[in-house]
């Protein structure tokens, strides 16, 4: 998968950091950070970052290749639930696929996703590591 | 081509008559290169004095499309429309389609976080299983059933029979999902003739009705409480239900999105046809199910899938279908994009 430069840096915010939503209307808060509330649709929101903490719910290990992918497979794709009460999707590395399992705290913390090619620019964004692996 | 010139000559219109030309494929930029696809089909067909557009929406975009089409001729813009959804998918090796496909979910927090759509078919299933005390054996039913459907189908892309323990032995795609749990890469296509009542006087086929379309959005997977519920389709049925006060049971003939088995039997369950652990040992009791072997052995060439469905219903309620007849006076088809992000439902009426 090849990037956009000017797309990753617009969308740095997204891709460096976890942006929440707090509505003011229901109380909920939800992934991502946007201007409206996805449960009541209320405008009147706040969004801010995630400290990226907390505990894998479900996960997959996935040999699905797409078109540009450099690292090897398999990847670790899981559902994270996030200290703050919502669920965010996200790779998880630094765990052999045998050792991983539900429950376990992760924390999330900038990667290498890809780059253009073995010369060129190197995009990063976030992944998740296990919390007692650090 | 030659879907579209079997469906004109089977319904008796030709292509002067045709008021629009209806195109719905989601991925031609990226593995065809190549854009405005409804143009270049009525260029190929030598047809000038027609309207062409293009409708996409993910993997419903065939019934997206028709449900354009309904609504021009609902509307007196046309008299007849044609309706032709395609796909290829093999064009590159299979990765590059992947990435195409993988494009469905949202670019900016998933597709860029390496998350793609069997990961979340298999996170699903995993709950599934987890939750309900059901087992892969179990599942494998299935794609057992589709298989044997598919078998007798002369336009399935798997026409042939799998044993449990062959839909058990393929390779893993994302665990603990495998090959015979998920659809396969093919090429396809599909085309429906529409025309209003008006126009039915010169058409020479028997006609079915479009009765209905509804549609709903669904959340992501990580906005929901429980993942094992398809809310968009559950939405897109109780609009339904609500609108044409029909019901529906486990002999209606139904076709559901099973790109992977556990959508399949999810979308029963929220169309309210039963739970879905117990759906997986009645299966031989529905031969209406997916009649023509499901998006698992039939294929699923995403832009003309909902409209393979719509056309093996419109057989089965007409001529018949692979070796049945079906005299119920409603069947049904579902779509979706996804783990059930959007939801399609169309119901077909047999014709007064």
């Amino acid at each position: 998968m090849k990037h956009s430069i000017s797309q990753f840096w617009r969308k740095k915010d997204s891709y460096y950091f976890i942006k929440l939503t707090r509505c003011r209307k229901c109380g909920r808060v939800s992934f991502p950070g946007r201007e409206v509330c996805p449960f009541c649709g209320s405008r009147d929101v706040e969004t801010y970052t995630s400290r990226g903490r907390g505990r894998v719910v479900s996960y997959t290990v996935t040999y699905f290749r797409r078109e540009g992918e450099e690292e090897s497979m398999p990847r670790i794709i899981g559902l994270i639930e996030l200290e703050e009460g919502v669920k965010v999707p996200g790779e998880i590395v630094d765990v052999e696929p045998s050792e991983i399992e539900e429950g376990i705290e992760v924390e999330a913390v900038l990667r290498r996703l890809s780059s253009d090619n073995p010369y060129g620019l190197i995009y990063y964004g976030l992944k998740f590591i296990p919390v007692l692996k650090k | 081509m030659e879907s579209l010139s079997k469906a004109m000559e089977k319904s008796g219109v030709s292509g002067n008559d045709l008021d629009y030309l209806i195109v719905s494929t989601a991925f031609p930029q990226i593995l065809m290169n190549q854009s405005d696809p409804a143009r270049i089909l009525a260029q190929e067909l030598g047809l000038k004095d027609l309207k062409a557009l293009r409708v996409e929406y993910g993997e419903a975009s065939g019934s997206a499309a028709l449900e354009v089409a309904k609504s021009l001729l609902e509307a007196g813009r046309a008299r007849y429309v044609a309706v032709v959804g395609f796909e290829k998918l093999t064009e590159y090796p299979s990765d590059k389609a992947n990435y195409a496909y993988s494009t469905l979910l949202d670019f900016e927090y998933e597709v860029v976080r390496n998350i793609t759509p069997p990961s979340y078919a298999a996170i699903i299933m995993r709950e599934f299983m987890k939750r309900r005390s059901i087992s892969k054996e179990d599942i494998a039913a299935w794609s057992v059933n589709m298989h044997e459907k598919a078998s007798t189908n002369p336009f399935a892309q798997l026409p042939f029979k799998i044993t449990r323990e062959k839909a058990l032995s393929g390779v893993v795609i994302s665990e603990p999902l495998t090959l015979y749990d998920a659809f396969p890469l093919g090429d396809g296509a599909a085309s429906i003739i529409l025309s209003d009542e008006e126009g039915l006087k010169r058409a020479s086929a028997e006609p079915v009705e479009v009765k209905e379309i509804t549609q709903a959005v669904g959340h992501p997977l990580y906005l929901r409480e429980d993942l094992t519920f398809f809310e968009a389709t559950s939405n897109a049925w109780r609009e339904l239900s609500s609108r044409t006060g029909i019901t529906i049971d486990e002999n209606t003939a139904i076709q559901v999105h099973d790109a992977y088995s556990i959508y399949g039997l999810l979308a029963l369950e929220a169309l309210g046809i039963g739970e879905a652990g117990k759906l997986l040992t009645s299966l031989d009791e529905m031969p209406f199910l997916n009649v023509g072997g499901g998006l698992k052995a039939r294929g699923h060439p995403v832009g003309a899938t909902p409209l393979y469905a719509v056309a093996e219903n419109y057989e089965l309620m007409t001529s018949g279908f692979n070796g049945l007849k079906y005299d119920g006076e409603y069947s049904l088809v579902h779509s979706m994009t996804g783990p059930d992000l959007s939801a399609y439902l169309i119901l077909l009426k047999r014709w007064k």
